[in-house]
């Protein structure tokens, strides 16, 4: 009998694989990606997240094969604009069998939680992904009390 | 005769594959010339190291790892660590020794030659 320990041991793993399915439903549910349909494209404008550490805000947007020259950033106070446009990138004299990669031109903006520093913002573009860095003001940022 | 020993082996050690990161299939884009059959997929936030492409028995498998490098909580998130992967049905008449692949700005090309034989030949015809 214990010598089907594997058995057992595989049992558990499917057990763990459908609980983490089922930690992912909710989290997933207005997320484009599911099991396996997930390339939809997102409006036709890049899918960002924005993470914030305390002292500075991080967005980070899937823009893949667009260069540094095909990218437009603006900020005005908390007002972020995010442009692009992608350029076709289709071979001269190939014959096309599926063009499922989108190429548009976008803009997409947002309102940052807070205000930022403007004149401090990074911007790395490095695989397909844009990285921004913004440093908030002065006033938004998280102060040290200390008691007397 | 033991009873405990088996007539076949059996793998202890074969686990079901455990997906920790959701799977998606990039979108891609294929071509198609008399030389090379050309495939452009994106793929945002793969590194190099992290694709792996496999020719095999006529099927093509690309797939690519993104682990994304962030700090602080997350306010908003549209997308996260993910495995590209997809799989598609080649020719025959590829070339497997000389399919060659660049990754740039998140998007893989994949070059697919043709065998000679494989190619249109124009024949000249000849004058008596």
């Amino acid at each position: 009998m214990w010598t089907r320990i594997g058995d057992i041991d595989r049992m558990f793993d499917t057990m763990d694989m459908l609980r983490s399915r089922l930690n992912r439903v909710f989290t997933e549910y207005e997320g484009p990606y599911g099991e396996d349909y997930g390339w939809q494209v997102f409006n036709g404008s890049p899918r960002t997240n924005l993470y914030d550490s305390g002292d500075s805000f991080q967005i980070i947007a899937e823009v893949a094969g667009l260069t540094k020259e095909d990218l437009n950033i603006r900020i005005q106070g908390n007002y972020l604009e995010l442009s692009g446009k992608r350029r076709p990138d289709a071979p001269e004299g190939y014959k096309v069998h599926r063009v499922e990669r989108d190429m548009t031109s976008f803009t997409r903006s947002f309102t940052l939680p807070a205000e930022v520093n403007a004149d401090k913002i990074e911007a790395v573009l490095q695989n397909g992904l844009l990285t921004l860095v913004l440093p908030k003001a002065e006033a938004a940022k998280p102060k040290q009390i200390s008691i007397s | 005769m033991n009873e405990k020993t088996d007539l076949t082996t059996r793998k202890e050690n074969i686990v079901a594959r455990r997906p920790d990161m959701p799977r998606v299939a990039p979108v891609v884009d294929i071509y198609e010339n008399d030389n090379e059959i050309l495939l452009q997929a994106d793929m945002p936030g793969v590194t190099k190291e992290q694709v792996l492409i496999n020719v095999d028995n006529g099927k093509l498998e690309i797939s690519g790892m993104r682990k994304l490098q962030t700090k602080g909580t997350s306010t908003w998130q549209e997308f996260g660590d993910v495995e590209y992967r997809r799989v598609f049905s080649v020719p025959q008449s590829i070339d497997v020794g000389k399919v060659n692949a660049e990754l740039k700005e998140g998007v893989l090309k994949l070059h697919l030659p043709k065998t000679e034989a494989a190619k249109p030949r124009t024949i000249q015809i000849s004058t008596l």
